[in-house]
């Protein structure tokens, strides 16, 4: 009787153990992420402005959102935003997949090459942002000794003059992150089957005609699954900001998610800041169901 | 003999000037690509009149270590200490509730296909999102600038990418291993822990020390929820920057120290890094 209730028990804890592995995980998610994001959402709909000494939100309909509209800081911000995207990830992606191509056939001490190409990937940003703080100095930097040498003028005020300071960010965030493109084409490239290209060859393509039909088309997903990845960490272009320029000079390199930190821990401007988070969020989502769309894709389901 | 003639003349062959252009490219850029790094390890060995200089001094006179001591008696040791203690347990906690996590969808999908991509979407969620509702939240359970805030932050960050890392890889095992395991009667939990779990062992570790890296890496949150008793080696090193006099030997050393040991581990992680990196869509 009794060994038969144990029995009974432990085959009722058998049954259930998927929903008990994946319970914690659950939990801790819902507990400590859909508070925060529900909890923002309310905000965002409030008027607090903690910087001014109000103390608690008052509901504000959409004002916040309203106010997005009419905000300059904003939209400069976006505009920003789309800057990096067009020639940071661009160029990301045309050098990453120019190395790629390079490194794709075998030779000796290709491992090794591969690994010093991925080591600016490998710094940490808050690191990357330090060196070339270091390298733009108009000053004593070493950027600009060889822009004299060369004999380019005096060189150039990268940090602190409107026209460069984002293209300074560009620079550098594409330095670390081109390693990235880099290595996932890369792998790209070795998943497309031999048989391909020699069947192209038996067909006489020449080299251009198998890099447009056969390269391209097979790298499609993957080249797809990149751009997403980068694009949804341009929103989060950040540290590099903060190290490189702090969204100067008079905000000409501020990034969506500075202007961000600025309205909630610099200004206490809550229910604003709250809403601004929203909107990116809205944006990174429609991008997060392509990226998930292209994944499922993958997965062949 | 045969073999050196062939080498020779192949060496005449149009085809290698290819080869030969293709290496000088891949020379180049290394160069140019791996400067940066360079100019951070010649700092940190350089004096303050080495690099407060015009024109600037490449290679520093003498090896002087000193500045790595004086980096690390500047806030890097502290900063150090402290990302380690964040990230070990942050990894630690995200391996055992994941694994689990991982083992229940990628064996039972249970769940279907939601359950794992509203984890996996969590992930993508942008950081300023969730910082300002997580600054309040631990503003009122009084737990700003202190290591849990921090822990508990990068595990909803890194959960997620171990949970979608891990379920892959138990996908890969084929299912007649635990099976043989539970007709001798091991039961389920037998099976994952005796069977299941060290079999994919190479991934485990691999996602292990992405976790690792991902929340030692970290900045935008050490930088809002941390004030001064608990400082990461990112915030420590972007304090330094800040300052009015900047050191910058003992910055590149310290900034040297917090990124060698995660080269290091990615390196070993080569083989995973595009499967991590792109939250395994691609397998690579």
């Amino acid at each position: 009787m009794e060994k038969n209730r144990r029995a009974r028990f432990s085959l009722s804890i058998e049954k259930r153990i998927p929903v008990l592995f994946v319970s914690p995980c659950v939990a801790v998610l819902l507990a400590v992420s859909i508070f925060p994001f529900l909890y923002s959402l309310w905000l965002s709909f409030n008027k607090w402005e903690l910087g001014m000494g109000q103390r608690s939100p008052t509901f504000a309909w959409l004002n916040n959102y309203a106010h997005l509209f009419t905000d300059n800081r904003f939209w400069d911000s976006i505009e920003n935003m789309a800057e990096v995207l067009i020639f940071g990830v661009g160029a990301q992606f045309l050098i990453g997949l120019g190395l790629a191509l390079l490194l794709n056939r075998p030779f000796r001490g290709r491992r090794w090459v591969t690994t010093l190409f991925l080591l600016p990937m490998m710094i940490c940003p808050v690191v990357v942002g330090c060196n070339w703080k270091m390298i733009y100095n108009y000053s004593y930097g070493p950027l600009n000794h060889i822009l004299r040498i060369i004999g380019i003028g005096e060189g150039l005020n990268w940090l602190g003059s409107t026209h460069l300071a984002l293209p300074s960010i560009i620079i550098a965030d594409s330095w670390e992150w081109m390693p990235f493109m880099m290595i996932v084409l890369l792998a790209g490239l070795q998943s497309i089957p031999v048989e391909l290209y020699e069947a192209a060859k038996v067909d006489g393509a020449s080299g251009w005609q198998e890099f447009w039909y056969i390269t391209l088309p097979s790298l499609k997903t993957i080249i797809i699954i990149a751009i997403l990845i980068r694009m949804m960490d341009t929103f989060k272009l950040f540290d590099l900001v903060v190290l490189l320029t702090q969204g100067g000079p008079a905000g000409a390199s501020e990034t969506i998610s500075y202007y961000n930190y600025l309205t909630g821990f610099k200004f206490f401007n809550m229910g604003y800041a709250a809403s601004l988070a929203y909107i990116q969020l809205a944006v990174i989502i429609v991008i997060a169901t392509f990226f998930l769309r292209s994944l499922r894709k993958g997965e062949g389901g | 003999m045969e073999n050196r003639r062939l080498r020779a003349r192949r060496l005449f062959r149009p085809n290698d000037y290819l080869v030969i252009f293709v290496f000088v490219v891949i020379a180049l850029l290394l160069i140019l690509f791996l400067s940066p790094i360079f100019w951070m390890l010649s700092t940190a060995f350089k004096d303050k009149g080495e690099y407060f200089t015009y024109p600037p001094v490449y290679l520093p006179k003498k090896l002087d270590f000193s500045h790595f001591f004086n980096g690390l008696k500047l806030g890097g040791a502290k900063g150090i200490h402290d990302t380690l203690i964040v990230a070990a347990s942050t990894t630690a906690l995200s391996m055992i509730i994941g694994s689990l996590a991982a083992y229940s969808l990628g064996r039972f999908r249970i769940g279907g296909k939601h359950l794992a991509f509203w984890i996996l979407s969590i992930r993508m969620m942008p950081p300023v999102a969730s910082v300002l509702p997580l600054f309040l939240f631990y503003r009122f359970l009084k737990i700003l600038d202190t290591y849990e805030a921090l822990i508990i932050t990068y595990t909803i960050f890194n959960l997620p990418f171990a949970v979608w890392m891990l379920k892959g890889f138990f996908e890969e095992l084929p299912k007649s291993l635990e099976e043989a395991a539970l007709v001798d009667g091991c039961g389920r939990l037998g099976a994952f822990y005796k069977i299941a779990l060290p079999l994919i062992a190479p991934g485990l570790v691999a996602t292990a020390l992405f976790c690792f890296m991902f929340s030692w890496n970290e900045f935008f949150f050490a930088l809002i929820l941390c004030r001064s008793k608990i400082t990461p080696v990112t915030v420590v090193i972007a304090g330094m920057i800040g300052g009015h006099e900047i050191l910058w030997a003992e910055i590149s050393a310290v900034a040297a120290m917090a990124s060698i040991p995660i080269i290091a581990l990615a390196i070993f992680l080569q083989r995973y890094l595009v499967r991590g990196l792109t939250l395994g869509a691609v397998k690579g």
